[in-house]
């Protein structure tokens, strides 16, 4: 696999065909990364290197390489279970292997099979988006006050109509202050997705992962949230909800 | 006014299945109709609760009557709460306090009370001293090979020591038709049979139907020990429970068999239920009163059983299994009320492990009573789910589930329990040259003893051998115990409730599958080398290379394991079974894949000598590494067609990966379902929880009295296991998404 894929900021172009990518594992049943149950392809390779990311595996190893049409052939034999749910395309960051994820959804489509995106909405391609059935972004403002990469994100969704959630990783001491927050809760009031958002506890479980890849894992010092930290800035952003105006 | 039930062929022949199928009120509705516990329940349940923690703090056995020996007429009268009672019948004169029933083995029966600290009377030594046990008779006949392979764990929980069990009597012909009428239609039987040339199988037939008249009669005496008289058909709901239980007590009086199952009665019941109701004779409250009190007593069931017994079937279950739901063959539903009420017991008694509810699940079940069931399993994980749309084809529309996976045509079907061979001993043996892996002893013919790297072909050619040899003796074995068991330990009352011609399957099973499908797949795919001990016998196994694993949907591996059991099937029918019974198998080891593992040294999967096996047709402990649902097509793959009486598979899911709330957990799990039977899978028991709890539960017992957990086809309470098999169910995948 090319180096490019692993240098940040820029964009993969291991194979413009999209015949063949590269992913990391495929994690079958999951009934918490989208509608219904579904399976999750963690792709490799990450335009960003956030300090608290989960999948440090995804940003460092090559993966393996697969075709779309395996990878069809493989998520097709879950249809039974896909009712409300389906295939997200997770990693690691599906936007950087744009060939290869068009004809895998496009694959995933033939099968009748629902595909979520999961992305560091970084990348706003189009021609992708439109392809995609729903979108699922992370905002990333643990070490950043700059949102202004999802205003562009989610500019482009809108223009296209396709349907979108957004999660945020709760990390107590980074990102859960008055400041913080109300940045966010005005950033969500200019794209009416207020309700849209879902926070999720900063855990460390992935410690584990990063001792066996001998990589630091600088988020140790925080601590991990729990389900008052939730449920505080759950309060938090409905209150920002009800006030008019604030700026 | 009062509604008569609709008249069919149940009328001229004993047939509840027309009876039901002519009167029943299939249910679509919601669970919204439920009443709560009564007053009196909940009064009763507490009295029974703190028997159940006296029972528990002496150790398990709260009583034992070792003065007599159980049967339907040995014990007078006994009550929880006589005034609190709706439905009466104990199996002894006090709840909780258990019989010795000697029948299958009076060494059994004698280990049993020793190990409470209680002694056997003089009186029952005495007796039984005259008296051929099954147990006595199946040794004087047992040939040295036989012992031998017994001995060395090859085969294991044989039912030659006690009740073989797995016989479902249709318990509700006594409420139908009343005792009498069933009288008349054996005595009826037992006249035609009479007529004809009086060759073996004549005789035994007539002796048998001799036997099951008599205990009709006494039945009929027993319930009369408790002012009942069930002569005649029951008029009412209450009788129509009343009788059917007393049907029921009275095999679990005269039988130990391990499982002795229930059978699938609610949907009956509902016939009465619902004419009652409608009558006005009934409230809602009162039916679901009803339910409760009858589930109370099934909850109460005991048997006396051994240290050793405990070690194979952990937790002191019964097998009350009862099926619930499933689809007619017509196309209504057989969800009715009843289904919820009988359901609901869990939550209106709280979680407990018995009876053994089983769910029959279609994907056209009524989605307000899938939605019912998913909600159980989340809460209560008390309930384990079966492929109606698998098995109705083969079974019709009545049949029911025996122990945890059999299916059975209720009252025309019953088979003869075979326990267990263990496939990853038997590979070892092979490995070996047919000696025990462990002792050294030259068990099976003489055979080659593999050196340097295995090769697959010649070791898969080996394995066939000696599976051809065992599969064999196997059946060989079980023909000896069947025709005791018949002989000296018949069911009177549980075959007087099946037709005459009754069709019998011979149960024979597999443990350690997925040790022995991985163990082959590392010899095909990994380089493995055997190590060699002291005495020249294989103590190790070393492996380089990675290999595929069942249990991640990988045709590479999951294929050896359906070659296996293919070639396991066809072997056992090369051996004609006692009584021209079918050969069935059935992946299921209840909870003796512990001490399996214990008898079983290490494999060629990396499996450590003595670690526990996974259970039933379950991937090896943490290997099914690719998900959930990819664990799940793993084991779906495995042809009902080859195993026919059933292949067990427990799963555990954490609450947080099933959804993010208890709505979307609910449908999530009913997609699960029906996505994983969809594909021909048969059973799943499922466990929603965090690991983290039972280890609390290990440690702080007191705080978690009421923990029920499926392991293995059945349901137990998680502080009844012993430690070992604690620590084993702990080291279970918990499919998480992390």
């Amino acid at each position: 696999m090319p180096e490019s894929c692993f240098e940040v900021g820029k964009q993969c172009n291991a194979d413009p065909s999209g015949e063949y990518g590269y992913i990391d594992s495929v994690y079958c049943g999951s009934g918490v990364d989208g509608a219904g149950l579904r399976c999750v392809v963690f792709f490799s390779g990450c335009n960003l290197r956030c300090p608290f990311c989960h999948n440090p595996e995804t940003l460092f190893k090559a993966g393996e390489k697969t075709t779309a049409e395996e990878l069809v052939h493989k998520l097709k034999r879950y249809k039974g279970y896909f009712k409300r749910g389906g295939v997200t395309l997770s990693g690691g960051e599906p936007f950087l292997q744009k060939a290869f994820a068009l004809r895998l959804i496009r694959g995933l489509h033939s099968e009748s099979i629902h595909v979520c995106i999961e992305t560091n909405g970084h990348i706003a391609d189009a021609e992708l988006l439109k392809e995609a059935d729903s979108i699922l972004c992370d905002i990333k403002n643990q070490e950043t006050d700059d949102l202004s990469v999802y205003d562009s994100f989610l500019n482009v969704c809108e223009k296209i109509g396709v349907e979108y959630s957004l999660t945020n990783v709760l990390v107590p001491g980074k990102n859960d202050g008055a400041e913080k927050l109300t940045a966010l809760a005005l950033f969500l009031k200019g794209h009416s997705a207020l309700n849209a958002i879902k926070f999720l506890p900063f855990r460390k479980l992935c410690m584990e992962k990063y001792e066996a890849m001998h990589l630091p894992f600088l988020y140790e010092v925080f601590r991990e949230a729990n389900e008052e930290d939730i449920v505080f800035v759950n309060d938090f952003l409905k209150k920002q909800s009800t006030m008019r105006d604030i700026k | 006014m009062s509604k008569e039930f609709k008249s069919g062929t149940y009328l001229e022949q004993i047939d509840v299945r027309n009876f039901i199928q002519t009167n029943y009120t299939p249910y679509e509705g919601d669970a919204s109709f439920l009443s709560a516990p009564t007053k009196r329940t909940k009064a009763l349940l507490s009295e029974v609760e703190r028997l159940l923690q006296e029972e528990t703090e002496k150790g398990g056995v709260l009583d034992i009557d070792t003065e007599r020996v159980s049967s339907l007429l040995t014990y007078p009268a006994g009550y929880i709460d006589k005034e609190k009672e709706i439905i009466v019948g104990l199996q002894t004169d006090a709840p909780l306090k258990r019989g010795v029933n000697p029948f299958g083995g009076i060494r059994m029966a004698r280990q049993a009370c020793e190990a409470y600290g209680y002694k056997l009377s003089d009186m029952v030594e005495t007796e039984f001293s005259y008296k051929t046990t099954h147990n006595d008779a199946v040794f004087h006949v047992y040939t040295d090979e036989m012992k031998a392979v017994r001995h060395a764990g090859l085969l294991t929980g044989l039912p030659d020591a006690y009740g073989r069990g797995r016989i479902i009597g249709d318990y509700r012909r006594v409420a139908l038709y009343g005792v009498d009428a069933l009288i008349e239609s054996k005595t009826a039987d037992k006249k035609k049979y009479s007529d004809g040339d009086m060759d073996e199988s004549r005789i035994r037939t007539l002796e048998e139907l001799y036997k099951q008249i008599d205990f009709l009669k006494k039945l009929k005496d027993m319930a009369l020990l408790y002012g009942i008289d069930i002569a005649k058909p029951a008029q009412n709901a209450k009788e129509a429970i009343q009788w059917t239980y007393f049907a029921y007590l009275a095999a679990i009086k005269e039988q130990n068999g391990a499982a002795m199952s229930l059978g699938r009665v609610s949907t009956f019941f509902d016939i009465y239920i619902e004419r009652d109701i409608e009558r006005g004779e009934l409230t809602e409250e009162a039916a679901q009163e009803l339910i409760d009190d009858f589930v109370l007593k099934l909850r109460i069931t005991r048997q006396l059983r051994t240290p050793e017994y405990n070690d194979l079937f952990g937790g002191d279950p019964t097998w009350t299994t009862e099926s619930v739901g499933g689809m007619g063959e017509d196309g209504r539903t057989l969800v009715t009320k009843t289904s919820y009420r009988i359901l609901n017991t869990l939550y209106n008694l709280g979680a407990a492990p018995e009876p053994n509810l089983t769910v029959l699940w279609s994907e056209n079940l009524p989605k307000a009573f899938k939605d019912f069931c998913a909600k159980i399993s989340i809460d209560t994980d008390s309930i384990q789910y079966e492929n109606d749309d698998l098995m109705r084809p083969i079974y019709g529309d009545d049949y029911g589930i025996a122990c945890c996976v059999s299916a059975m045509k209720i009252g025309k079907q019953m088979q003869f329990f075979g326990a267990r061979c263990n496939l990853a001993k038997l590979l070892l043996l092979a490995l070996n040259g047919g000696k025990d892996e462990k002792s050294g002893v030259q068990l099976a013919p003489k055979g080659e003893s593999f050196r340097g790297p295995l090769q697959y072909v010649a070791v898969r050619k080996a394995y066939h051998t000696y599976m051809a040899w065992l599969c064999k003796l196997y059946v060989n074995t079980l023909n000896v115990i069947h025709y005791m068991h018949d002989k000296y330990a018949y069911e009177k009352i549980q075959m007087a409730l099946h037709d005459t011609e009754v069709e019998r399957f011979l149960a024979c099973g597999v443990a350690g599958f997925s040790v022995a499908v991985d163990s082959l797949s590392a010899i095909k795919y990994a380089k493995v080398t055997p190590v060699y001990g002291e005495s020249g016998l294989i103590c190790d196994f070393k492996i380089d290379g990675d290999y595929p694993k069942y249990g991640n949907d990988d045709d590479r591996v999951d294929q050896i394991g359906v070659e296996l059991l293919k070639e396991f099937s066809d072997e056992l029918k090369k051996t004609p079974a006692y009584r021209d019974a079918k050969h069935t198998l059935s992946v299921l080891t209840i909870t003796s894949n512990v001490v399996y593992g214990k008898k079983t040294g290490a494999t060629p999967d990396g499996r450590a000598a003595g670690e526990p096996f996974a259970p039933g047709a379950n991937p090896m402990h943490n290997r099914d590494s690719s998900g959930a649902l990819a664990s799940l097509n793993s084991v779906a793959k495995l042809p009902y067609e080859y195993c026919r009486d059933g292949i067990s598979n427990t799963f555990s899911i954490v609450p947080s990966a099933l959804g993010e709330n208890r709505e979307e957990q609910a449908e999530n799990l009913c997609d699960l379902l029906d996505g994983y039977f969809g594909q021909g899978a048969h059973h799943l028991n499922v466990n929603v929880f965090d690991r983290d709890k039972l280890i609390a539960a290990m440690e702080h017992p007191e705080l978690y009295p009421n923990i029920t957990i499926r392991v293995s086809g059945y349901a137990v309470n998680f502080h009844k296991l012993s430690k070992a098999h604690q620590l084993e169910v702990l080291k279970r995948t918990y499919h998480a998404r992390v």
